[in-house]
Formats: C-alpha cells, structure tokens, sequence
C-alpha cells in the first residue's frame, strides 16, 4: 500500500476517534444543560 | 534456532513468575476503579520507577536504539535522550499533576479549564488516547511476531497474538496491580538480560579495547563521540538538529503531554502514595531507561565492530537479538527468550490497562453513565481492555503498514502541540479554545508542511528540526489568537485550580486572587528574612515548601546534568574510556547533591499534600458525580 495513503488512513482513524469522543462529550453537556434547566423550571 | 529442554524450561518459568505474579494481586484490583487503574494511589516509589522502565522498555525499543547507534555511533544515543523529559517533569509537571489527583491527561482537561471548552478536550484527548493505545499495541506486537519469527521461524502472527494474549490474562483480571506488579518482576528480569547480553556482546568483540581499536582501524572512531555533529545546519546530524532534540526533552518537562510517554507517566504518577514517591518514581524511570541505553550503546557497537557493513536498517536492527540469541549457549538462551517475553508483557500489560483507563474513566464514566457502580466501572474495565487486545489484533495483522504512520503521527503531535502543552501548565491566560485550536491547527498544518507542500514542489522536504520549529510557529499563529480573542477561564475555577496544583510560571493575577480570598498564606516579605536565608534552605513547613523556590530550580538545572551524565559517561565507562570515569564520578555526586536540596522540600509538601488528600479526593469525586452539580 503507498505510504501516503497509509499514513492518510491512520491519521485519519485517530482523528475521527478523537472527534467521537469530542461529541461524546458534546452531546453528554447538552443533555446535562437540559436537565439543569428542567430541575430550574418552577 | 534449537531450543533445548532446557531453554523452554526457563522460558516456561519465566513465563509462571511473570504471570503468576501479577494474578496474585487480582482480589486487589476488583475492589474499585482507583484499585482497577491507579492500584489504590498507594503505591511506593519503587513500583512506579520499575513501571516506567518497564513500559518504555518494548520489544521494538531494542531495535530503535540498535539502529540510532549502529548509523550514527555514539551521538545517536541523544534519540534516546527524550527519556530526559523527566528530569525536569519529576519535580514540576510531575509534582502539579500529582495534586490535580486526576486519573487522565483528559480528566485533568476539567481540572485546568472549565465549561464546555474542558468537556471538548476531555472527550477529544480520551478518544485519541483510546486508539493511540491500540496502535502502540499492535506496533509493539508486531515487533514481538518479528523477533519469534527471527528466533523460531514462526509466522508473524503467532509472536504478536499469543504473546498479547497471555499478557491479557492477568491484566483484564489484576488491573493496574497487576501491570505494576508485572512491571516489577519483568523489569528486573529485562534489564539483568540487557545488562549481561550487551556484556557478552563487547566481550564477544574483543573486549571494550578491542572494540575502540577497531573502529580506529575502520576509520570509524567518531563513533565513539558524542558530540560528533555533521557540521551545524549540514549533514545527517546537525548540531542544530541536536540542540532540537535537547529542548524539547529538557522545557518539556515543564509541560504536560509533550512527549507521547507522559500519558503513560502519569497514570504511574497518580497511583505513588505520597507526591515525593510520585517525583522520586519518574525520575528514576527515567534514570534506569538512560542506564538502559548506555549498556545498549556498547553492545550494540561490539556488534557493529564484528559486523560494520550492514547497509540496510532492517539488517542491523536486529543487531542486540542477534547477540542474544546467535551468542547464548544452550539454555542461557531460554534465559534471554524469557527476558523478551519480559519486555514485551510489561509494554503490552500498561497500554491495554491505559487505554482501558481512558475509556471507562472519560469516556464511559463521565459522558455515558456517570453514576456506575464501582463494580460496573471494573468490568467496564475488563471489557475495554478485552477489546483493546483485539483491536490490536486487527491493527497488527490486517492493516500491518499502517502501524507505520504512528511514529509519522507521534511527530506532527509533539511538533504542533509541543508549546500548547507547556503553555497550559505555565500561563493563567491559556483557555481550552486555544489548546483545542492547537489540536485542530496540528491537523492541518502538519498535513501542509510535511507532507502536502512537499508533495507538490512547493515547499522543499525540510530536515527534522527546521519542520520542529516550523510546525511551532505555525501552529502558535492560531493559538495564540484563539487564546487572546476569546475569554479568559472562569477566575473561580482557575483559584480552585491553582490553589489546588499551585503551579509554576505565569499565574500572578489567579494568586493576587487567592490571597485577597485568603485562600493561600503570603510570603513573608523577602527583605525581612533575606539574612537568615540560607543559600540552600532544607528546613520547610508545609505552607513555605508549597511555594516554588531556589532549590526547585537548582534540581531543574542539576538533574537534567545529572542524566546527560548517566548516558554519556556510563557508556563511556562501559567502551574503557577514562572520560567515561569522571563523568560518571561527577554524575553521582551531582545526583547526591541534587537529592540533599530537593528531598526536604519534597518531604515537607508531601507531608503537607498527604494530610489533605482524603479530602481533596472527595472534593474531586464530588465534582464529577455530575448529577450532585447544581446550575455549573
């Protein structure tokens, strides 16, 4: 396989993991903001 | 290569002790998450060095250092010298991140930032850390399928799953107990071959004068010198090219996650019962891998004297197994093939159980469920690191050539990311927009400057150090931006942190607040105790060692000395020559010197730091229980 398109792949897969984890972590403050709102709501 | 009865019966007891071991510690590791990944934060400093040599001592690691001191003789010991990082980090990134009590490089993001900036760059370093872990992996059990192929015929992936997978058993049962425990056994086992093999090497070869006679003859005693640049900008090995290499293992010590080590470092970081055992036990990690290297570097140039015209990088790597196993009699080689197992476990063992940690804890734990049971967390635990073993699997043996982009990838990460992260630990001003900015700038910066420009003519393939410096300023002109333009943290959240890590460099205006908040005691003013101040001070309270002073920058400058010293001079001492003597005389008086300034001040903050830790881990686990966080 090139070496480009290898060092591609590989770049590749750990910056979509590391995107992963970021929404992750997006989509876990999302929820905890909805829910922080709703215990606020008379 | 025969194997005689003999030969498997020591690999075979190798194989229990290394083994069984570490399985003795199972009921440990079941007990709690901090049992599972940090072996209960109790750990002494011993534990913690052996840890460290251990992990960074991998199947692939012989054939690294072979192939710099084959090509470039004894200067190309200074590839080695990254390891330095810790002499420097052991008594500053060491010692803050040991008070963050953070299991992660990605939990102390919401340590250091707050708000969703800290939940970004949590989830972002967690997710790279995961696949960063399986990579290392299948990169490292390559290399093993590689030697048993060398060793025994083998196919390749006979060496790179069995072995990985016996490494596994005691590590999905004993947890972090059982990597440091392994880590122990394997190390003293590894390094006794490393010592002995490389012996036999320069003994095979003459002798160490034979062996400096010979490479007169050849015309080749420049190898001997350390300091044999090829000119200042020009050659294979500028001086320029060293001074790189220099800094970025030396100021990034200041930092964390500047070397691709310091994620497994800091786990052995927070699992050290006191912070003194913390520092002592990086640094002498450190210490060991460069004494490593030295006996490495004269037996692996006995080896280029009996074979000096390997051309090929994939011939003389193997140069240090092939002294083990071509040199060995009948059942000594049983002996060496058990120190290679050895090496191999203690590698695997750390990152399956570190990525593990990465997933469960900042990933699973904080995103997922973050009010799991501490039972639910160990076998959270077990399952990843099972996964993980089989990722490594997949990595090693369908997608074999692309384990090689990682050392591309280690590169660019440290070349981008390098001053971001010294920057996050040194300067209040630092937010989570600018560090993820440098994450984000890496990607594409490195992509156009190492590969793309080059590709298409426009910009020249720039040697190692300019593409450093180059990936630095490029990447400082986004964060630094990205930095100013945007908010400064929360100033609650950075007097909580700083009165918590209390860190060195930057932080006048977060201190100013925690003292007008009476938060942290004021220094006496300096002229009123300037005349009773001795030069080097070694009687400390808690509240004054807290404080950075003279003697922690004395141990800054002495210790990186001290290891520059260990592997020029030991290996120096090892080849005969009697520059190598007084290196090494002067470099153990500068290590007694440099334990008499620091250990007080070390003892006296971990009195200090041990009589609050109940309370600070309380606190810590508070904050993340997010449900119990109102309106934050």
């Amino acid at each position: 396989m090139d070496r480009g398109l290898v060092t591609l792949i590989g770049m590749s897969i750990a910056y979509i993991a590391s995107l992963l984890g970021m929404g992750f972590a997006y989509w876990a403050w999302r929820r905890r903001q909805r829910r922080s709102g709703k215990d606020k709501q008379p | 290569m025969p194997f005689s009865a003999l030969d498997w019966f020591w690999t075979g007891a190798y194989l229990a002790l290394m083994v069984g071991g570490p399985l003795f510690f199972y009921k440990l590791a079941r007990r709690s998450e901090s049992d599972f990944f940090l072996a209960g934060r109790g750990l002494p400093w011993w534990l913690p060095a052996s840890s460290v040599f251990s992990t960074h001592t991998a199947t692939d690691t012989p054939m690294w250092v072979t192939g710099v001191v084959y090509a470039h003789g004894l200067r190309g010991l200074w590839y080695t010298f990254f390891a330095a990082w810790t002499s420097v980090g052991a008594f500053v990134s060491a010692r803050m991140f040991r008070r963050s009590l953070a299991y992660t490089q990605a939990e102390w993001q919401v340590v250091r930032f707050g708000g969703l900036g800290a939940e970004l760059l949590r989830g972002w370093l967690a997710g790279w850390q995961v696949f960063m872990n399986m990579f290392i992996l299948g990169w490292v059990g390559m290399a093993m399928g590689k030697v048993c192929h060398l060793a025994f015929g083998w196919p390749i992936w006979v060496g790179l799953v069995i072995p990985s997978t016996i490494t596994a058993v005691y590590t999905l049962a004993a947890g972090f107990w059982g990597v440091v425990i392994g880590d122990f056994l394997q190390g003293i086992v590894a390094l006794w071959a490393i010592i002995f093999v490389s012996v036999v090497g320069v003994v095979a070869a003459g002798g160490a004068g034979a062996v400096t006679a010979r490479l007169v003859s050849l015309g080749q005693e420049w190898r001997l010198d350390p300091f044999a640049f090829t000119g200042w900008l020009s050659g294979d090995f500028p001086a320029v090219w060293w001074l790189t290499m220099l800094v970025i293992a030396v100021l990034g010590g200041f930092g964390m996650g500047t070397s691709i080590d310091w994620y497994v470092e800091a786990q052995r970081i927070q699992s050290a019962r006191t912070l003194r055992d913390a520092c002592y036990g990086i640094w002498a990690g450190g210490a060991i891998t460069l004494v490593r290297n030295a006996f490495w570097a004269a037996g692996i140039l006995g080896f280029f004297v009996m074979l000096p015209h390997l051309g090929a990088a994939a011939e003389y790597e193997l140069g240090w197994f092939r002294l083990g196993f071509e040199l060995l009699p009948a059942g000594l080689v049983g002996v060496f093939f058990g120190a290679v197992l050895a090496i191999h476990f203690s590698t695997i063992s750390s990152h399956l159980n570190l990525g593990a940690l990465y997933f469960t804890r900042d990933l699973y734990q904080r995103f997922l469920h973050p009010e799991a049971s501490q039972r639910r967390l160990v076998w959270v635990g077990r399952i990843a690191t099972f996964v993980l073993l089989l990722g490594s699997f997949f990595y090693g043996l369908m997608m074999e050539e692309i384990t090689q982009w990682l050392i591309f990838a280690l590169w660019l990460m440290m070349a981008g990311i390098w001053l971001p992260n010294i920057l996050q630990v040194v300067w209040w001003r630092f937010n989570s927009a600018g560090y993820l900015a440098s994450w984000m700038a890496n990607l594409g910066i490195s992509w156009l400057v190492v590969w793309v420009l080059p590709a298409f003519g426009v910009l020249p393939k720039l040697p190692d150090y300019l593409q450093f410096w180059l990936l630095m300023g490029l990447g400082a002109l986004v964060f630094l931006p990205a930095t100013l333009l945007t908010r400064a943290e929360d100033m609650d959240h950075l007097v909580r942190y700083y009165v918590m890590v209390r860190p060195l460099g930057w932080w006048g205006p977060v201190r100013r607040e925690a003292l007008r908040r009476g938060l942290i005691v004021a220094e006496t003013p300096v002229d009123a105790t300037a005349a009773k101040r001795p030069f080097i001070r070694r009687r400390w309270t808690s509240a004054e060692a807290d404080r950075w002073s003279r003697e922690d920058w004395i141990a800054i400058v002495v210790s990186p000395l001290v290891f520059a010293g260990i592997l020029i001079g030991l290996t120096e001492l090892l080849l005969g020559q009697a520059t190598g003597l007084w290196i090494t005389l002067a470099t153990v008086a500068g290590g007694v010197f440099l334990y008499w300034v620091i250990d007080p001040k070390l003892r006296a903050v971990s009195v200090e730091y041990e009589a609050r830790q109940a309370r600070y881990l309380e606190d810590l686990e508070r904050q993340h229980r997010w449900g119990e966080e109102v309106g934050h």
